[in-house]
């Protein structure tokens, strides 16, 4: 290991036997001999995560751009035709879809906050060591270990029950109350957003567990000579350090938000509609044929997240951290 | 530091018992509902079962059409559980190592050899992470219709790596960016090649990162019903979740729980076995980057 102990040594040594010197080392310039031939290899390497991303990601969203704006359906016969902004306007101009983007919008605030608060909460008492820590953190694991896709059947059929069963009568109960209150389809709704909250809050507490471990103790030790309010030294202090967990958590956690409403949408065979922006689009695109507003619809999510997106990238990814 | 008071302590245990209770409840609840008869499920205790019984396991695997109640024989299908069992071990574990493949090379090239604008490839890569795939099947479909892949759990193996792909390149490119130089550099200079290095050494340092991008792409993967509903038609191609599914629920209740469970507990069993590995994954990669 004499050579990591020398490491101007071991740069010399590597460049005179002609390899591909590591990262950054040719000091003559950016566009040094081996550091292009680096970017090749980096391009190789990157190719199949690239390859994928295209045809899985990047293919969809531009024909969902192209789509819709046109009148593209499987109804029409004959080839779809430009039709410009049109979808879009009579998007805007529709009551449904400000209703369907409040509801996505509220759907998407109310589950990240309740899963960030279940999360610290979870984390935080898990953070510190006592006896049987590692049951307790087997249970907050579990909700996440457990597939969603089969627990989502099983959580959505119990919460409605098909058949007379032993505890459907009570499930009825509840169901007509929220349905009463709040309007058809709510007791659906609301379980499947009590649904994304308990799985939710499983992932992000593990997620800001191994947060906390990666702040060092010491700052906390030194938070609790500061101050003897448990409540200021949690605002002052564990929340700024944990900021970058949190906002990544957010980020994580929010596509499984929409993802559990298809779940349900689909295994319900779009029996249950909820009124939100992409299962309102599902509909649109396979009951009614019309592609383009379908995907005008699904395609108003896309900046939604992307602005999310930005205001947690800077907590996350702060740009002054970069040299370049 | 000086023994709690006795008032802290219970409320933290309390606080421990809830926490509990409400992540392992609604388990616990189809656990129970899976060991039922049909007579214990109509007439008996919602929440506990009294006479365990495993036919609703036995059920599925071989259906012997024995007509339960007053639901005919006539209604009822049969599944083919293990073709679907079969089918959900090979999408899983392969998408998995896809995942884990294309991520760790990836990772390696933003992380370790820096091409030019290299923060910016991993942020895009990152960012198609909040586009969800569900807004996007019917031109997904298209793509699968192309390549000839409907109905063919290859089409699975092509899209479920990309739900984890975006998330495993940002942690284990930003624990590879953060490695020492130093770490490589030796085993050039003594001649190794970059592939040697490669595998003797950043591999096996970066375990536990890899262990925890496995887990989130397994549970990510395994979060999954709509593609695979929507790409998986015929009945002895579907996985677990697309064929439970297509399930009667109305007469087969207790049969889709127990196939619930028997999906469940391998997943289960395999993130509990890697649980503390993940979290130590994590953390490795946060200390590093973030």
């Amino acid at each position: 290991m004499a050579a990591a102990l020398h490491p101007g040594a071991s740069v010399t040594a590597a460049a005179e036997r002609g390899r591909s010197a590591p990262v950054g080392l040719a000091k003559s310039g950016r566009w040094s001999a081996p550091r292009r031939r680096d970017a090749r290899l980096a391009y190789l390497l990157l190719s199949p995560t690239l390859l994928l991303l295209l045809a899985v990601l990047a293919y969809p969203v531009g024909w969902e751009v192209w789509t819709s704006l046109t009148d593209l359906s499987p109804l029409k016969g004959g080839p779809a035709e430009f039709v410009g902004l049109e979808n879009y306007r009579r998007m805007l101009a529709d009551r449904v879809f400000w209703r369907a983007a409040a509801v996505t919008v509220v759907f998407g605030a109310v589950t990240s906050l309740a899963k960030l608060a279940l999360g610290v909460g979870f984390a935080l008492l898990l953070a510190r060591p006592f006896r049987g820590r590692v049951f307790v953190f087997l249970a907050v694991f579990l909700p996440w270990a457990y597939p969603a896709s089969v627990s989502v059947i099983g959580w959505y059929w119990t919460l409605s029950p098909p058949i007379t069963t032993s505890y459907s009568v009570f499930m009825g109960n509840l169901k007509h109350a929220a349905d009463g209150a709040f309007g058809s389809g709510a007791w659906a709704f609301l379980s499947v957003t009590l649904f994304n909250i308990w799985r939710g809050s499983s992932f992000i507490g593990v997620f800001l567990l191994a947060g906390i471990n990666a702040i060092p103790p010491e700052l906390f030790e030194c938070a609790l000579l500061e101050s003897k309010s448990a409540w200021r030294r949690f605002w002052l202090v564990t929340v700024p350090l944990l900021k970058p967990f949190l906002a990544l958590a957010v980020f994580l956690s929010l596509t499984t938000a929409f993802a559990d409403l298809a779940n349900v949408w689909m295994l319900t065979a779009g029996r249950i509609i909820f009124p939100v922006v992409g299962t309102h689009a599902y509909w649109l695109a396979i009951q009614g044929g019309q592609f383009g507003p379908a995907s005008a619809l699904s395609l108003t999510l896309v900046p939604m997240l992307l602005a999310v997106l930005l205001l947690l990238f800077r907590m996350f990814d702060p740009p002054e951290r970069e040299p370049v | 530091m000086n023994p709690k008071p006795w008032g802290k302590k219970a409320v933290h245990a309390g606080l421990l018992l809830l926490v509990s209770i409400y992540c392992v409840f609604p388990i616990y609840f189809m656990l129970v509902q899976s060991l039922k008869s049909a007579q214990e499920d109509v007439f008996g205790h919602p929440l506990i079962v009294l006479n365990p019984t495993l036919e609703n396991f036995e059920e599925l695997f071989e259906r012997t059409g024995e007509p339960r109640g007053f639901v005919g024989r006539a209604l009822r299908r049969s599944y083919p559980f293990f073709d679907w069992l079969e089918n959900t071990i090979i999408v899983f574990a392969g998408s998995v190592a896809i995942t884990l493949a294309a991520s760790v090379l990836a990772a390696y090239a933003l992380g370790r050899l820096q091409p030019p604008g290299f923060r910016w490839w991993r942020r895009v890569i990152f960012a198609t992470y909040v586009i969800p795939h569900t807004i996007l099947f019917v031109p997904l479909y298209q793509v699968v219709i192309r390549l000839h892949l409907d109905d063919n759990l290859l089409a699975l193996l092509l899209v479920y790596p990309t739900l984890a792909l975006p998330f495993c390149v940002w942690i284990l490119s930003i624990y590879f960016q953060h490695l020492p130089r130093e770490v490589e550099e030796s085993a050039l200079v003594e001649g190794a090649s970059r592939l040697t290095a490669f595998v003797r050494i950043i591999l096996p340092m970066s375990r536990p990162v890899i262990v925890a991008a496995g887990i989130f792409a397994l549970g990510t993967i395994a979060s999954d019903f709509t593609l695979a509903s929507v790409f998986l038609l015929s009945e002895h191609n579907q996985t677990i979740p697309a064929g439970l599914g297509t399930m009667e629920v109305a007469l087969d209740e207790l049969l889709a729980v127990a196939g619930i469970n028997l999906m469940a507990i391998p997943v289960v069993l395999i993130c509990a076995v890697f649980a503390r590995g993940y979290v130590r994954g994590l953390t490795a990669a946060m200390v590093e980057g973030a």
